[in-house]
């Protein structure tokens, strides 16, 4: 019960954070000021030390907490002072808890409310992270200086750092403890890689040394952060005139190592020089194989380089695509597919182009037809008889929050099209009325549009039904993705050459070839159930199979 | 239409003119600030039915409130404290209906006289959002608050303004305490002996926000009955922890509530107007403003019954003497037994662990203690229960010892179980609330 009243204030707190906020504002100490204005200094005294603090890259951060092994996150508990609030106040009634050990706190976030006297002070997090352990009881008096809620911190700042070291680690780690163990054997030479790994196909494989590139993130790294060393090294390269900021560690986080200092004296003191990859150690064990990939591999082999990732945002076209198809989730789709013998269709269609070219049509005209066509005017015809395929649902029509179906008396077949801006789906508007050229001529026009990206939203906008023609590009079965507004979708396959048997009665043995095609139809089954899709993709097969059915239909 | 008002630069003027202090369309007004110089400030004073970002993001608001309904108008000021832009000064006044008005951390059935409240019809029992002790509010008093950034806050910077207020009105004693209460000496001697306080202060600090908000008694018609709503009878049994009030003598101001509300308005606009120009708003909130959904947020969680009863801290009532409470109990005049005791802990208002001894039985009295036991457990059934006792649902202690008491084969005499139940219906009467 206690728990009711969460926050009004941590929305607010949430919400002011997006104001302009000066910190500085905030660290000052005045006597009365909130309670979250804890000195850094306090605070500080009572992290943790790492146990190495002898390295100077890391000695002018104050923290120097840093880790020697591979955990992600930085596992730091903190106890939280509780802030002085003013008027000499020594210890304050903790009125309520807004968070719970294992609670996520942002920073800013409320912890706790205190009460002292007259003054209610709501107490928020300087720190993210996740609450361990709360110190008092709603009800008890919390003493201020002292520790009041342990929180877990994560994703320090200095913390990245550490991360940082950590990503090279699994590359160089298990090549440094090869390195040791190929020391003996090692044969490392200051050339180049392509000569080394040419030799190496001929002559032993641990001569071998393993792609430059995934050393230059050990090389950058521990450019950086190179005085990891144990003094006895440091002294060796010393004593070795060696500046230890150059060589590239290979031992536990970019350490350098003895073998290290002694690669580098040699690169250094050999005639050719070394690319990056000059000081670094060899890898026993990569086989031939490897070494062929490599030839094929660019230069910038990141084959064997740490996991990288970039953020690409998302073009206009994916956007939209990504929004569309996010509300199209909410259709539950089942598919329908079958196979449609177009053989009659081919052969159609290569007379009919026959006619076109010989005709002498103006400019502009269609001189060509596709099978598109024709499945678009089969697909309109096919409407006319199940005219559930064209309509759209309507979740809450007429205000008695009843979903309900909206007919709609136009075909407008949308047509998937890969454009090279991403997927378009433009709309051929009424079908119903236009012929098979028509249809045609509109869909050369939407395309070239397309292709220029200037189709129109006109163009775009008002679709009742959709057909993709994958088939195009390739592939048999798909499962696309109805369009919202729409309760239907076609995918056509590719069209492919197969044997069958003759269906000519008497010769039934007889083997012919046949074109087929696979029709997949997706459609909302909140809707349309599979007896109707059935028949529907029935008529649309039975016109395809038989287009000389349109004929009958001739207006 | 413009109207000129003048007002004199000092104080003692003591009879102004009653009714509404603002006009609804543009007024010039002098302002006379201590340093002597009157500056002529055009000031819109408008009425708003909604409060914008618009509003909120000026560097001075003052904000009056037309409505007396004290759960609306701490929900204003708490929409205020949390939405204001962290860079402004924000002034609210408004004044309550007759209320009991507890602190934030408070005990009710410690602090208030309950039973007294019940029986006169119209006063209401609110908690508030910031700490403090117990006030009585009714339209004698102003209500004065002040929402400023952190690193201007100080307790005593905004009383004293309400100080100059009041000076200016010709309260010539009226000064701030140790204690950042306002103070005015007794009948005129002024030795210091005599001061009776007239305003408390409260605070709420967030992180970017310091709430500080007081009370002005002007001129209470009910300044003799303070007194008796904020003693309880349950007091001498009652132990808490959270805040206790401190008590004070108190005394009416005497002064009119719109020439009070005026003059601090004055003060207030005196300290930032400078600072800030012309980013200065003055608007009147009323009833209108319920329909914003943040502050009917805000007044829901401050009418329920959880908020006002059970954001209680733990405490215990006992009728004896015990380690955490040694003090002298008052004698009972029940018909109980002589080793008759009786001792609760309660957390949010509901009954955690219970302690009964020295009923009187009816029948054969041959195991006393253990049917002692019985009541105990069944009235001290624990928060996780669902059938736990909660005070504030209690219409009649009657009918819960009977319940308890019910099936178990045993009878409470009747004198015992009524006389018990009169003195626990004083201490623990059930929700008040209307």
């Amino acid at each position: 019960m206690k728990n009711m009243f969460l926050r009004q204030s941590s929305r607010a707190v949430g919400r002011q954070e997006l104001w302009r906020l000066s910190r500085r504002g905030l660290s000052r100490l005045a006597p009365t000021a909130t309670a979250t204005t804890t000195p850094s200094t306090t605070s500080s005294a009572t992290r943790p030390l790492a146990p190495n603090s002898r390295s100077s890259a890391l000695a002018q951060q104050p923290s120097t907490r840093r880790q020697f092994h591979a955990t992600r996150e930085l596992q730091v508990v903190k106890p939280v002072l509780l802030a002085d609030i003013g008027e000499g106040i020594v210890e304050c009634e903790v009125i309520q808890w807004f968070v719970e050990p294992g609670a996520r706190v942002e920073e800013f976030s409320p912890l706790c409310e205190v009460q002292s006297d007259k003054a209610s002070v709501e107490i928020t997090s300087r720190f993210a992270g996740v609450v361990k352990k709360l110190y008092y009881d709603a009800g008890e008096m919390a003493k201020v200086g002292k520790p009041f809620v342990d929180i877990d911190i994560e994703g320090d700042p200095e913390n990245k750092e550490a991360e940082a070291l950590t990503p090279p680690e699994p590359v160089s780690t298990p090549e440094g403890q090869q390195a040791i163990k190929g020391e003996a054997i090692s044969t490392s030479t200051p050339q180049a890689i392509a000569p080394e790994l040419k030799q190496a196909f001929i002559e032993a494989p641990w001569a071998q040394e393993t792609p430059a590139p995934s050393h230059s993130p050990v090389t950058k790294q521990t450019g950086k952060h190179a005085s990891l060393a144990t003094p006895a090294v440091r002294h060796l390269a010393k004593d070795l005139n060696v500046d230890i900021t150059e060589i590239t560690g290979t031992g536990k986080d970019g350490r350098v190592l003895k073998e290290d200092v002694y690669k580098f004296v040699q690169v250094k003191a050999s005639a050719s020089i070394p690319s990056p990859s000059g000081a670094t150690p060899t890898t026993p064990g990569v086989s031939a194989a490897a070494a062929a990939a490599s030839a094929f591999s660019s230069p910038a082999a990141t084959a064997s380089g740490p996991q990288t990732e970039t953020t690409v945002p998302l073009t206009r076209t994916q956007e939209m695509m990504f929004k569309s198809m996010t509300r199209s989730l909410t259709i539950p789709h089942f598919l329908y597919a079958d196979e449609v013998d177009f053989t009659s269709l081919v052969e159609l269609r290569a007379r009919l182009n026959k006619v076109l070219s010989k005709s002498g049509l103006p400019e502009g005209e269609v001189k060509k037809l596709s099978y598109l066509p024709f499945v678009i005017k089969a697909v309109s015809m096919a409407l006319y008889k199940y005219p559930v395929l064209n309509a759209r649902v309507d979740l809450d029509s007429n205000s008695n929050g009843k979903p309900s179906l909206i007919m709609r008396s136009q075909h407008n077949i949308g047509v998937a099209m890969d454009t090279p801006s991403g997927l378009l789906v433009p709309v051929v508007k009424n079908v119903g009325s236009l012929n098979i050229l028509s249809i045609a001529a509109e869909l050369a026009r939407l395309q070239s549009l397309a292709v220029t990206g200037k189709l129109s939203p006109q163009d775009m906008s008002g679709g009742t039904i959709t057909v993709s023609n994958i088939g195009s590009i390739g592939g048999t079965y798909l499962s696309p993705v109805i369009v919202e507004k729409e309760v239907a979708i076609l995918g056509i396959g590719r069209m492919r050459t197969v044997p069958a048997f003759s269906t000519v009665p008497g010769e039934e043995d007889k083997i012919l070839r046949r074109q087929i095609c696979n029709f997949s139809w997706s459609a909302d089954h909140r809707v349309i159930d599979g007896a109707t899709m059935a028949r529907a993709a029935d008529v649309v097969r039975s016109i395809v199979e038989e287009p000389d059915v349109m004929v009958m239909h001739l207006r | 239409m413009a109207a000129l008002l003048l007002r004199s630069t000092t104080g003692g003027i003591r009879c102004l003119t009653k009714g509404p202090a603002f006009i609804s369309t543009t007024t010039t007004t002098t302002i006379s600030s201590r340093l002597g110089f009157s500056r002529l400030t055009k000031l819109r004073r408008s009425y708003s039915t909604t409060i914008s970002q618009d509003l909120l993001n000026k560097k001075v608001q003052v904000y009056q409130s037309t409505s007396n309904d004290p759960y609306l108008n701490l929900s204003i000021e708490h929409h205020l404290l949390q939405h204001s832009h962290p860079d402004s000064y924000v002034l609210f006044l408004y004044i309550n209906d007759p209320c009991v008005v507890i602190g934030r951390n408070q005990n009710p059935w410690l602090e208030v006289n309950l039973p007294a409240l019940q029986e006169t019809e119209d006063i209401k029992l609110v908690r508030r959002r910031s700490g403090g002790g117990t006030v009585f509010h009714d339209h004698g008093n102003v209500n004065w608050s002040v929402i400023c950034p952190p690193a201007v806050f100080d307790r005593d910077r905004h009383a004293e303004m309400v100080v100059r207020a009041l000076k200016d009105l010709g309260v010539t004693t009226a000064k701030v305490n140790e204690r950042h209460d306002i103070v005015i000496a007794g009948d005129g001697r002024g030795n210091g002996k005599d001061v009776f306080k007239v305003s408390g202060s409260a605070y709420k600090l967030t992180r970017l926000r310091s709430l500080h908000h007081g009370t002005c008694l002007l001129n209470s018609p009910q300044l003799k009955n303070i007194g008796k709503f904020l003693r309880s009878p349950g007091e001498p049994y009652i132990k808490a922890r959270g805040v206790e009030s401190v008590r004070s003598p108190i005394r009416n101001v005497d002064v009119d509530t719109q020439e009070f509300n005026k003059r601090v308005v004055d003060e207030f606009l005196a300290m930032y107007e400078e600072q800030f120009g012309e980013d200065v708003t003055v608007e009147r909130v009323g009833e209108d403003l319920k329909d914003m959904s943040n502050i009917r947020k805000g007044m829901d969680e401050l009418t329920s019954i959880p908020w006002i009863y059970g954001q209680t801290p733990q405490f215990t009532f006992s009728s004896r003497p015990t380690e955490d409470d040694p003090r002298e109990r008052p004698p009972l005049d029940l018909d109980v037994q002589s080793d008759f005791n009786i001792e609760f802990t309660l957390r949010h208002g509901e009954i955690q662990t219970a302690n009964v001894s020295g009923l009187k039985y009816e029948g054969p009295a041959t195991d006393k203690d253990f049917y002692d036991g019985m009541i105990s457990k069944a009235l001290a059934k624990g928060s996780d229960d669902e059938s736990a006792v909660k005070l504030y649902e209690i219409k009649d202690w009657a009918a819960v010892l009977k319940s308890a008491t019910a099936g178990q084969g045993l009878k409470v005499s009747d004198s015992s179980l009524n006389s018990l139940s009169e003195w626990l219906n004083k201490v623990f009467p059930g929700s008040h609330f209307r």
